[in-house]
């Protein structure tokens, strides 16, 4: 079972979907299409071998390609493939996906596949232990209907328990559903107006959902989600100073990848690093900051570094007052 | 460079490329000294080809830096799953594979000579016999085709029924979506969407560590011995000292930390007779060998002690079988219970006892406490005390938050409340 393979090839993909359109193709066609959706350079290696005839699948009339092939065919799925969707066929979570007659479909034509793993090949051995449940009936539902609305820019009337405990309802779009690996559970990432047209992005845990219910509603205006979010960065970043040593620069690097981040060098074994972040993540941020103890330094910005010596501060503090 | 190449044969030097540039994107050409100045230029060429909208260029006093500028907060995919997507191949490879998928799709199941005949007769391309039943075997090999038998002759057909079925079930579709971005192995879902013409506007994840795809290969080869109960050897290379060993062991269970995406395997390793963990990334070669006599055994062994894991260590700094940390903090309550919440749900199996008011008492017994210092770090400002049978853990943890002390100038008996 090959995993790096031509059959998986973005070449492949390219030439699949030029030949599945199956209506006459101009070469600037075709070059759009290897744009959209090749690699950079694949134009100067796809293009001469279509004009030359080399990949000898098009009928070439005067400037106009037409396609050699009679169906409109998608790739089989390969064995690797097969075993893939066997073994997600276990995961606690493919409920809230599929139904159990569904399930039972998948699983008779996927007899004779053996999955790729069983659940108990992984430990995830930091997770947390509260998850959401997944089995229960009502999440399984409000997870439905949210799909569903978010799929067609519906607003949704959402019954919910905040963290402090009281119930509040309001009517939100669902723009996206994020889970986190972390925590093993989903948030809802939720437009919500906020008056004179304007949107603003909320995040709600789905286990604290109650209710979820369709509105006959849409939303109208397009909105740009990553813009939103790329707004709520503060402007100012993270700016910390990482001394290399504990192979601490590595364990950074990888720590905080998902962070947008910009790094540089500054002396034999000091390096800057720049991390973009928004309110919703500071305290996450400032634990993991915590946890490499003083192999990082926050240099800024000014509200973070406040908030870090605060921390320490009120550490000092504990620790005299038991020594009185 | 005129005879530069967007695709390439082997994965295994565009693996340690990509994620040099993922995880080091400050290296000029001149600090990336294992490799020659050509190699480089080759390679960065290809990256930046494969990952254009993700290449950020910084210029620097010595030359240009290219990194990789990936926020995962805005990404509906993992960019880094294009990597996948590089294989080269020959002109005969992509041209038989649209002519006999599209001759088998509507159900025809052809000899390897009729198939040869087909190609000349319904699509007017020319190939000898041999070229096109390495192919159809090749094919049937990896269950893309399948492959009968017919008294001597061999026959080649396809199954469309799967992946019909899963084009018209939308909701089969959301769940390869979400996969692909938060499940083991992502790029073979990621691989299915782009083979269904599906693309993932749903969903996001939290805490996704993209640059660890780079290591699929070697855990599918894992996964298959472990799922044959097979011994293997695997060749690591250290990331500290260049070193590359060889070392037999027996794997029995992939271990994942979801704060940092790092992936360990945990196997019996015949030599120290012990069980050890091996990062993924250091892997760079395994080798299947025959079926452990005693895999249950070990494996059940493991399960009695990962009780006394606090992450992948089998052994503290100061070699006892076990060590116990007790950790007392300060919680405020009602307002602060949510730390109560943290140690029980973070706290992989430790007790946590009411011991005064506002006084919470967290209590572990395991076999590496230096394991557990970034996690411990994490209560700053909480801590009022920490005691560790391993007293070379106590003392790095208050020797640490001295240094932090001195580096943020942060006064004693500065009483705020």
């Amino acid at each position: 079972m090959e995993l790096f393979s031509e059959t998986y090839s973005c070449y492949y993909q390219v030439l699949h979907h030029l030949l599945y359109r199956q209506t006459p193709l101009t070469i600037e066609d075709i070059r759009q299409e290897i744009c959209r959706e090749g690699f950079e350079e694949s134009l100067i290696s796809i293009i001469p071998k279509l004009e030359n005839g080399v990949w000898n699948l098009f009928e070439k009339d005067g400037s106009i390609y037409r396609s050699k092939l009679n169906s409109s065919f998608s790739m089989p799925l390969s064995d690797l493939e097969k075993s893939y969707l066997k073994a997600l066929l276990s995961d606690p979570r493919i409920g809230l996906f599929l139904e159990q007659k569904q399930l039972e479909s998948l699983n008779k034509m996927l007899a004779s596949s053996v999955p790729l793993w069983k659940q108990e090949h992984f430990c995830y051995y930091d997770r947390f232990t509260d998850g959401d449940p997944y089995t229960d009936k009502t999440y399984r539902s409000n997870f439905r209907t949210l799909l569903l609305a978010q799929k067609q820019k519906r607003y949704v009337d959402i019954d919910y328990t905040s963290p402090r405990g009281t119930r509040v309802h309001h009517h939100y779009v669902p723009a996206r559903l994020e889970y986190s690996v972390k925590n093993d559970k989903f948030r809802l990432l939720a437009l919500k107006q906020a008056g004179h047209g304007r949107m603003k992005l909320e995040t709600l845990n789905l286990s604290r959902m109650q209710r979820v219910i369709l509105t006959d509603k849409f939303l109208t205006s397009p909105v740009d989600l990553n813009t939103m979010i790329q707004n709520s960065y503060y402007t100012d970043p993270l700016r910390l100073h990482i001394i290399n040593k504990r192979n601490a620069l590595e364990r950074a690097m990888l720590h905080f990848a998902n962070f947008e981040k910009n790094t540089t060098k500054i002396d034999e074994s000091t390096y800057e690093c720049l991390i973009y972040y928004n309110r919703n993540m500071e305290t996450e941020l400032l634990i993991e900051v915590m946890s490499f103890g003083p192999m990082l330094k926050v240099m800024g910005n000014d509200r973070f570094l406040r908030s870090l010596k605060a921390r320490l501060q009120s550490q000092r503090d504990i620790v005299s007052c038991q020594q009185k | 460079m005129s005879d530069f190449q967007e695709l390439v044969k082997s994965f295994s030097k565009t693996r340690e490329y990509v994620r040099d540039f993922f995880v080091y994107g400050f290296k000029t050409r001149n600090e990336f000294k294992a490799k020659s100045p050509r190699t480089y230029d080759n390679e960065r060429r290809r990256l930046e080809s494969w990952l254009a909208p993700f290449v950020r260029k910084d210029y620097v006093s010595k030359g240009s830096n290219l990194s990789l500028a990936i926020d995962s907060n805005l990404l509906d995919t993992n960019p880094l799953f294009q990597v996948w997507k590089t294989k080269s191949f020959t002109d005969n490879d992509i041209v038989l594979h649209f002519l006999i998928l599209d001759l088998l799709w509507n159900g025809r199941s052809l000899t390897v000579e009729e198939i040869t005949d087909h190609l000349l007769t319904q699509y007017e391309t020319l190939f000898d016999i041999q070229t096109v039943r390495r192919k159809c075997n090749a094919y049937a090999r990896e269950g893309i085709l399948e492959k009968t038998r017919l008294g001597k002759r061999a026959i080649f057909s396809l199954d469309n029924r799967l992946v019909l079925w899963l084009k018209s079930h939308e909701n089969a579709l959301d769940a390869l979506a979400f996969y692909q971005m938060a499940g083991c192995l992502g790029i073979v879902g990621n691989l299915l969407t782009d083979q269904l013409d599906y693309h993932n506007q749903t969903f996001r994840v939290k805490h996704s560590f993209f640059v660890h795809t780079l290591e699929e290969e070697i855990l599918l080869e894992l996964l298959s011995a472990m799922n044959h109960k097979k011994s293997v050897i695997l060749t690591i290379k250290s990331s500290k000292r260049e070193l590359t060993s060889t070392t037999n062991c027996v794997p029995l269970q992939i271990f994942i930390s979801t704060r940092s995406g790092r992936r360990f395997l945990c196997a019996y390793a015949e030599r120290s007779r012990r069980f050890t963990c091996f990062r993924l990334d250091t892997i760079k070669s395994v080798i299947s060998l025959e079926a452990s006599q005693v895999y249950e055994e070990l494996l059940e062994k493991l399960n009695r002690n990962r009780r006394y894991l606090w992450g992948v260590s089998f052994e503290g700094p100061e070699r006892h079988h076990l060590d116990r940390l007790t950790m007392t903090l300060l919680v405020q309550e009602p307002a602060e219970h949510y730390i109560v919440d943290r140690l029980q749900h973070e706290g992989r199996g430790g007790t946590v006892t009411k011991i005064a008011e506002n006084k919470y008492q967290y209590e572990i017994e395991v076999f590496d406490c230096n394991e557990m210092l970034p996690w411990v770090r994490t209560f700053t400002g909480r801590i009022i005390s920490l005691e560790c049978t391993a007293k070379s853990v106590e003392q790095r943890f208050y020797q640490d938050l001295q240094k932090m002390y001195q580096m943020y100038q942060i006064d004693e008996y500065n009483l705020s409340d």
